[in-house]
């Protein structure tokens, strides 16, 4: 028995080493990223050998991005924008979760249906009619586009539904016994209680908001319009390998919410992926 | 006489309310669905049938042509070698990235410790955006980047990654490995944890080895979710556009090496203003991703 206590640990040992050495292996890009954009010489040629630590420390590609004013309002498109879809596609899913697990209407389960099947059905189908509205409603070069379409979000409604599904019946009895209506119950009884899946939908809202670029790449030509994504897509095909540095600075930077938003909420979002794939969506 | 006739207009105004006021009730559940069912009508179904009546038309006036814009994308040669481009990278995405996914996966279950810290770790590269690590692999694939460092200390000749078409697509298979592996993991571990431990805890009595147990109970309950992320990986890669687009431009050089389906429909869509064609295109694109969905579902028996 100790003899085996004692196997189990020298392998949990090797495997914590396996992991480790393969962990470094996925991690080294971004490692290599942030050693290029602070070595000196980056901008002339890319370090070679590649190295962790840069040779010689230098600032100034961050200096120089942290004074660039496009990739500042970059920045501040890409939040903007991404606040907006959260708040509208959270509402929708809340709402739209709530009324499919406690509705009794005609219609639900078809309805349900067809919220299931938009999520098979591929972006790119629906991508120019969706451009020609935008520009027949003169939106095209502003917020809306890349706002508006965040009212549906169906992977955030199934798991509001499925997270209302498990709250008691009996909350909703008694509020009503005290007169409220569905909407009162739902605002001042069951949204207080959506805290861990409101933070889930909205971590995915904003990841999805502030990853997208293909419907931001149609819709926004405007220079001072760009989200990130847009900026970095645009810099590093204007640069190619020549501004090694600074690109390597600005991926960095364009990385930084996203990551931290990441390293906060892990747990939601690595429960939320799980879900959605169990889901087979 | 009047009593019973009382009682009769009180049934009949219960049953003349009582019907309004269920429908008043049932009416409210639409006013919650309202946002859901706009965004699905606005961006969804419209589009989806707008898209549909565009397949069919030509030029800015849409002038009705029937089947002339498929036919059309189904001779074009240029299509083709963009389905191929986009099967032969998803391929080799999916045949590297689920099997070294499942075998981390199951290293990372098998941990008392730390089995969250690698899990956050694994996942990172997944969690941020394809642009960003796209222009970090243009340096990786760089002639004087990493990964012509490791090709040379093996005693190889340096690639110039981006500038030969097998090479380019094998560029960018190893960026979609790299940014997907984390989805993988994940998925896996959620599955594995699904395993009963019973099965476990009985074979220990029978005196299996760990590799035996892997082998006979958590490899033959695993196939479901590995069938899942064939189909997922299925639906994604057929998408691909932003990977592809980022290592080859709108074109896909080197010479259309990386010009997948999407990019297809981008370019000829928004480049050239064929909004039938792309169209078309895209509704193609659909039926690969139905085509794909319901043959995976069928060859593996597996119910979504």
């Amino acid at each position: 028995m100790h003899d085996r206590k004692h196997k189990w640990k020298t392998m949990d040992a090797a495997t914590t080493i396996l992991l480790a050495a393969v962990g470094l292996i996925m991690i080294y890009p971004f490692i290599w990223m942030i050693s290029v954009s602070l070595e000196q010489t980056a901008n002339l040629a890319l370090p070679f050998p590649p190295r962790l630590i840069p040779e010689q420390f230098a600032w100034f590609n961050y200096k120089l991005v942290f004074e660039n004013n496009a990739l500042f309002l970059a920045y501040w498109n890409s939040a903007v924008v991404a606040f907006f879809s959260v708040m509208l596609g959270v509402a929708s899913a809340l709402l739209g979760g709530y009324a499919f697990s406690r509705g009794s209407f005609k219609g639900k389960r078809l309805l349900y249906f067809i919220v299931l099947a938009t999520m098979m059905i591929p972006f790119e189908t629906r991508l120019i009619p969706m451009f020609t509205m935008f520009n027949d409603l003169g939106m095209i070069n502003t917020k809306y586009p890349l706002i508006l379409p965040s009212l549906i979000n169906a992977l955030g409604l199934v798991l509001a539904k499925q997270f209302f599904d498990q709250l008691p019946e009996g909350l909703r009895e008694s509020a009503k016994i005290d007169g409220a209506g569905e909407f009162k119950t739902f605002f001042y009884i069951f949204v207080p209680l959506t805290g861990p899946i409101t933070a889930t939908v909205a971590i995915l809202a904003f990841q999805d908001s502030w990853n997208s670029f293909i419907w931001p790449l149609v819709v926004i030509n405007d220079q001072d319009l760009r989200t990130v994504p847009l900026f970095l897509s645009n810099f590093s095909a204007e640069n190619g390998g020549r501004l090694a540095g600074i690109t390597m600075a600005l991926a960095a930077m364009s990385i930084l919410p996203i990551l931290l938003v990441f390293l906060f909420f892990q747990k939601y979002i690595i429960r939320s992926v799980a879900l959605s794939g169990l889901k087979g969506e | 006489m009047s009593l019973v006739n009382a009682e009769r207009q009180r049934a009949l105004v219960r049953s003349e309310r009582q019907p309004a006021s269920r429908l008043e009730s049932r009416a409210v559940w639409y006013v919650f669905l309202i946002p859901s069912l706009l965004g699905i009508l606005l961006f969804t179904v419209y589009p989806l049938i707008e898209s549909l009546r565009l397949s069919f038309t030509k030029g800015v006036e849409e002038r009705y042509v029937g089947g002339a814009n498929y036919a059309e994308v189904l001779a074009s040669e240029t299509f083709w070698y963009a389905v191929y481009n986009t099967v032969y990278i998803t391929t080799f995405q999916l045949l590297i990235a689920i099997p070294i996914g499942f075998l981390i996966a199951c290293l990372i279950n098998g941990l008392r410790r730390g089995s969250n810290f690698f899990k956050v770790l694994f996942y990172i590269p997944n969690a941020t955006s394809m642009i960003a690590a796209a222009t970090v692999f243009l340096a990786i694939l760089h002639p004087d980047g990493p990964l012509n460092y490791i090709v040379q200390l093996l005693g190889f000749e340096k690639i110039v990654w981006l500038s030969q078409p097998v090479s380019a697509k094998w560029g960018a298979v190893v960026l979609s490995v790299w940014h997907w592996l984390g989805f993988v993991i994940i998925i896996n571990l959620a599955n594995l944890q699904a395993i009963p431990i019973e099965y476990y805890e009985a074979s220990s009595i029978d005196g299996a080895t760990r590799l035996q147990q892997w082998w006979w109970i958590t490899v033959p309950n695993m196939l479901g979710s590995l069938t899942l992320l064939l189909v997922l990986g299925w639906i994604g890669g057929l998408q691909r556009f932003a990977d592809a687009f980022m290592l080859g431009g709108l074109q896909g050089s080197p010479a259309r090496s990386l010009h997948t389906v999407v990019g297809f429909i981008f370019e000829r869509g928004f480049g050239g203003n064929e909004y039938g064609i792309a169209s078309a295109a895209s509704y193609i694109l659909f039926f690969f991703i139905l085509l794909f969905t319901y043959l995976n579902t069928k060859l593996l028996k597996m119910k979504i």
